[in-house]
């Protein structure tokens, strides 16, 4: 059986695999499970192809962001789990996850939740302690983000390859996962309520995108740069990162260094966080199913789930371990009031679509930064175009 | 002597000198190469995108494995690395605390640009870059070492451009393949619209289209309408046929007008169907829901079998045309006895399978030869067409009329009763009857009547010929009372004169061997097709 993941705990993605397939392999020693580690893009591109009949590998299970849901069903490349095994429920799954593991419309699942991570903002103590006497009430805007990355930037004129913020983005460039919430604070959403129209192309989209823009316009987060030459928190060479909890164990790790975990600051009146989920599916063509659910069931199991969000840094989908999870560290607990907060994105069929437009826009916009050709008309320009992409794909697919 | 640089390129160029499915095999077993000969702690593979200005990492390979990664480092950022990279072919990075050396992998190959639809040579020679990393021990690279890698760079390079060369040629023979086969399946389909599914369906699975949609234009060419569509599941959709929307008509115009329809940047071709000047129709392809650019090779491909399928399509309409006019009567546009046969044949037998009814109608104009020594032949015709334009838009599409001969017609009624065959046949007298004829000289308005005779499967008969039979007694006792009206034959049965029931009439005598029996499978492609004279 083949599984066809991302990778997920960056440099220790491999180790982290075989720990879960050794653990795995242990109660089901019949089922050879092996793990093909596939980047975003390339899985992006290989989900359409799956039907493919020169292709080069079929894969059983693979794991896709949550809000690709209605796509595999659309593509027919998703088996119906709610047929494959009737006894299957979303009961115990997090509220918030449970909408974009069925088929639109309907309450057959297609794919199960296996982790999801929040983002938050992430910052040295003793760095901001320099600049700011309450730091948690400044940051609780995105102008007073903004303010307080200027006063750093000056306190750390002197040092070499000092960025306030540390980017978090794998490609190092603009995220759009890190733009959302900037999107999401002004009570704002890619689509109209009746998902018949897009607001990618309102005046409020623009703005939500340019305050995230601005950290990197201002420079005050690296972009396009050789990962290894950039400082960090940890190195001192930052003091802020707007992240996932996904790489943050490394604070824990040096002695003496303190790192607050605070929401992401609002960029309007409302706080708001990316829930970013991550589930399972099993292919329509696999050739073992049942295995398949077995193991999808054994991730779901509240052990493993436990286990393995210790491992990659991450929360368990279920209720049944995220409490308890939480529970571990009181440095976890920030979490908690960030949750109620947090927003997933929708399923829709052409919801990878519009975030892999919206890449590409902010890869322009990223390019444009670096060689200073960046103007706010260009973006506005090329988010019109984008919007009037997205309305054209909603005349197609419907949602 | 024992020379081990040369021994150590031998190795490697030992290594890489293997068929490589694609270029992801090679670079796992390169840099793994890389990564044991010289004890880096991590290797890595950037692709160049010289029009993005960007090194965009592909592959990491660390002690245990490789794999995949993204990272987006961009040229402008750093000016002096790259200058140092480009004028020397190696540069060795100056911000990390730890040794870390940059190799440019090069090629000279021929390639081609496509920008509006124009294909340039063009040679294209950076393709890539390799990062090589010691932070553990935090070990030099020896002058020494930096040549020894830049030459294994070569050796990459050249197995790069083999492996990529070697994957184009499998995909194009892997393309031919499929489009080959799916020439031969259509070719020898014999019902257009089933060949076009399996065709559509085809080049969809086998190009990795989101969506693929056919645009066939009428027999005249003068309007192009959707028929077929296959969707991202695969799932065939039948167009509504709809015409094109004005805006529509521009692409349409463009499509026609132009011979470079590919743009690299789009997602979305569409090639024309055309023989000479013949307009086909069109084909469009899109990857708008996956955003994959839809490669030249693959859009040359399928721009030399759109000739292949215009060519097909206008045959097999051709072949449909002639179909038409073999079991269409001319005049009246209905069909003829034959055609007729096999159907009543078939509805016979779906009748007794499952038990249905099925009624027959035959029917000839009130006083036809009169019309015709009065007004002409020209006016007797007129007034056929007149009279089938009546019964075409008056029955349903399971009921099928047939010129049976002269000015004698019959219609076959599936899964309908002695009743329903009245409401129908009076339908058809009241709208008949409506029709004047378009003589001037006539003071008064001429109308056209009809007399029709029915009979019911199973009350009157079992057979064909019975059914036949007795529907035209039942006319002969419509005629007999006057005309102008119709009768079921259980109704009249005892107005049928012994002898005419006795003797076999002429239709049932010249009856055609196809209804003879009710099994289709006993069909004689022989039957006569001689007009049957009633008594």
């Amino acid at each position: 059986m083949i599984l066809w993941a991302m990778p997920d705990s960056g440099a220790r993605t491999m180790e982290d695999y075989a720990a879960l397939v050794a653990l795995f392999r242990k109660e089901n020693p019949s089922i050879d499970l092996s793990v093909r580690v596939l980047t975003r893009n390339v899985l992006w591109r290989r989900i359409f192809t799956l039907k493919d009949p020169f292709h080069e590998e079929m894969p059983d299970l693979i794991q896709i962001p949550h809000y690709w849901t209605a796509l595999i069903v659309k593509a027919g490349i998703a088996e119906n789990l709610s047929q494959l095994d009737p006894g299957l429920t979303l009961t115990d799954s997090l509220p918030q996850l449970k909408e974009n593991c069925y088929q639109p419309g309907t309450k057959d699942i297609y794919s199960y939740p296996w982790w999801f991570d929040l983002s938050a903002l992430h910052y040295r103590v003793d760095h901001l302690k320099m600049v700011s006497s309450s730091p948690d009430e400044e940051l609780k805007t995105w102008s007073g983000l903004l303010s307080v990355c200027a006063k750093l930037r000056e306190k750390f004129k002197n040092v070499p390859g000092y960025y306030p913020m540390q980017n978090s983005d794998w490609r190092g460039s603009l995220s759009m996962r890190s733009a959302l919430p900037c999107m999401w604070s002004r009570e704002l959403n890619f689509f109209t309520e009746d998902r018949a129209a897009t607001l990618v192309g309102s005046k409020e989209f623009k703005e939500a995108l340019h305050d995230y823009i601005t950290l990197a316009l201002k420079e005050y987060m690296p972009i396009l740069r050789e990962r290894g030459s950039l400082g960090t928190i940890v190195s001192g060479k930052a003091s802020m990162m707007l992240a996932r909890k996904q790489g943050i164990s490394t604070f824990s790790a040096h002695r003496g260094m303190r790192v607050r975990t605070v929401p992401v600051p609002m960029a309007g009146d409302k706080p708001a966080a990316y829930l970013s989920g991550m589930n399972l599916f099993i292919n329509t063509f696999s050739q073992h199913k049942k295995d398949a659910l077995q193991f999808i069931k054994f991730c779901a199991r509240k052990d493993i789930q436990m286990r393995y969000a210790t491992m990659i840094e991450a929360f368990p989908a279920f209720e049944y371990a995220f409490e308890p999870f939480l529970a571990q560290s009181p440095r976890l607990q920030t979490y908690k009031h960030i949750l109620p907060s947090a927003q997933i994105l929708p399923n829709m069929v052409i919801m990878g679509t519009v975030m892999e437009i919206l890449k590409r826009v902010l890869a322009m916009c990223a390019a444009q930064i670096v060689e200073h050709r960046f103007t706010q008309a260009l973006l506005d320009k090329e988010l019109d175009m984008t919007a009037k992409e997205i309305e054209f794909l909603l005349s197609i697919y419907k949602g | 002597m024992f020379d081990k640089r040369s021994y150590t390129l031998y190795k490697f160029h030992k290594q890489l000198n293997q068929s490589f499915q694609n270029k992801r095999e090679l670079l796992e077993c390169a840099l793994q190469a890389l990564r044991d000969l010289f004890r880096l702690d991590r290797v890595y593979f950037f692709d160049w995108q010289q029009e993005r200005a960007i090194l965009s990492l592909k592959m990491m390979c660390k002690k245990e494995y490789c794999m995949d990664m993204q990272e987006d480092i961009s040229v402008a950022n750093e000016p002096v690395f790259l200058r140092q990279l480009l004028q020397k072919g190696v540069a060795e990075t100056t911000d990390l605390s730890y040794p870390a050396l940059y190799v440019l992998i090069r090629w000279q190959r021929p390639s081609v640009e496509l920008k509006s639809g124009e294909v340039r040579s063009i040679t294209r020679e950076k393709v890539g870059v390799l990062r090589l990393e010691r932070f553990r021990k935090r070990r030099v690279f020896t002058p020494g070492e930096i040549d020894l890698i830049q030459d294994l760079g070569r050796e990459i390079s050249h197995n790069l451009y083999n492996t990529e060369v070697d994957q184009a040629k499998n995909q194009r023979l892997n393309m031919s393949t499929a489009l080959n086969d799916l020439s031969t399946i259509f070719a020898s389909s014999l019902r257009l619209n089933d060949g076009l599914e399996l065709i559509l369906k085809g080049v969809q699975r086998y190009f990795h289209f989101d969506r693929v949609h056919l645009y066939l234009t009428n027999s005249e060419g003068t309007r192009i309408k959707s028929v077929l569509g296959v969707d991202i599941s695969g799932t065939v959709t039948h167009e509504s046929g709809a015409s094109l929307r004005d805006e529509e008509k521009q692409i349409l115009k463009e499509v026609f007008d132009s011979s470079a329809t590919y743009r690299a940047i789009r997602s979305v071709i569409y090639l024309p169907l055309k023989l000479q000047r013949t307009k086909v129709g069109f084909l469009t392809f899109d990857n708008i829901l996956s955003r994959r650019k839809i490669g030249y090779l693959d859009f040359i491909s399928l721009q030399q079998f759109a000739s292949q399928m215009a060519l097909t399509i206008d045959n097999a309409r051709l072949f449909e045309r002639v179909q038409e006019l073999s079991n269409y009567d001319e005049l009246t546009k209905l069909p003829v006895r034959r055609y007729f046969n096999e159907k009543f044949a078939e509805e016979l037998y779906r009748a007794k399978r499952f038990g249905l009814s099925l009624s027959l109608v035959i029917m000839d104009i009130d006083f036809f030869k009169q019309i015709n020594d009065k007004h002409g032949h020209q006016i007797g015709d007129w007034a056929l067409k007149a009279v089938s334009k009546i019964i075409r838009s008056s029955l349903r599409q399971t009921d099928v009329p047939c010129r049976f001969g002269g000015d004698e017609m019959i219609i076959m009624l599936p899964r309908t009763n002695a009743e329903e065959a009245k409401v129908i046949a009076r339908r058809l007298q009241e709208r008949i009857h409506d029709i004047t004829l378009p003589d001037r000289a006539s003071v008064e308005p001429e109308h056209l009547s009809i007399s029709q005779g029915v009979s019911t499967y199973p009350a009157d008969g079992a057979t064909a010929d019975e059914l036949l039979e007795k529907a035209d007694q039942a006319l002969y006792v419509v005629k007999q009372n006057g005309r102008g009206s119709f009768a079921v034959y259980r109704e009249v049965a005892d107005q049928v004169p012994q002898e005419v029931k006795k003797s076999k009439t002429v239709a049932a005598a010249e009856k055609p061997a196809a209804t003879q029996s009710a099994h289709p499978a006993e069909l004689s492609p022989e039957s006569s097709d001689k007009p049957v004279s009633l008594p």
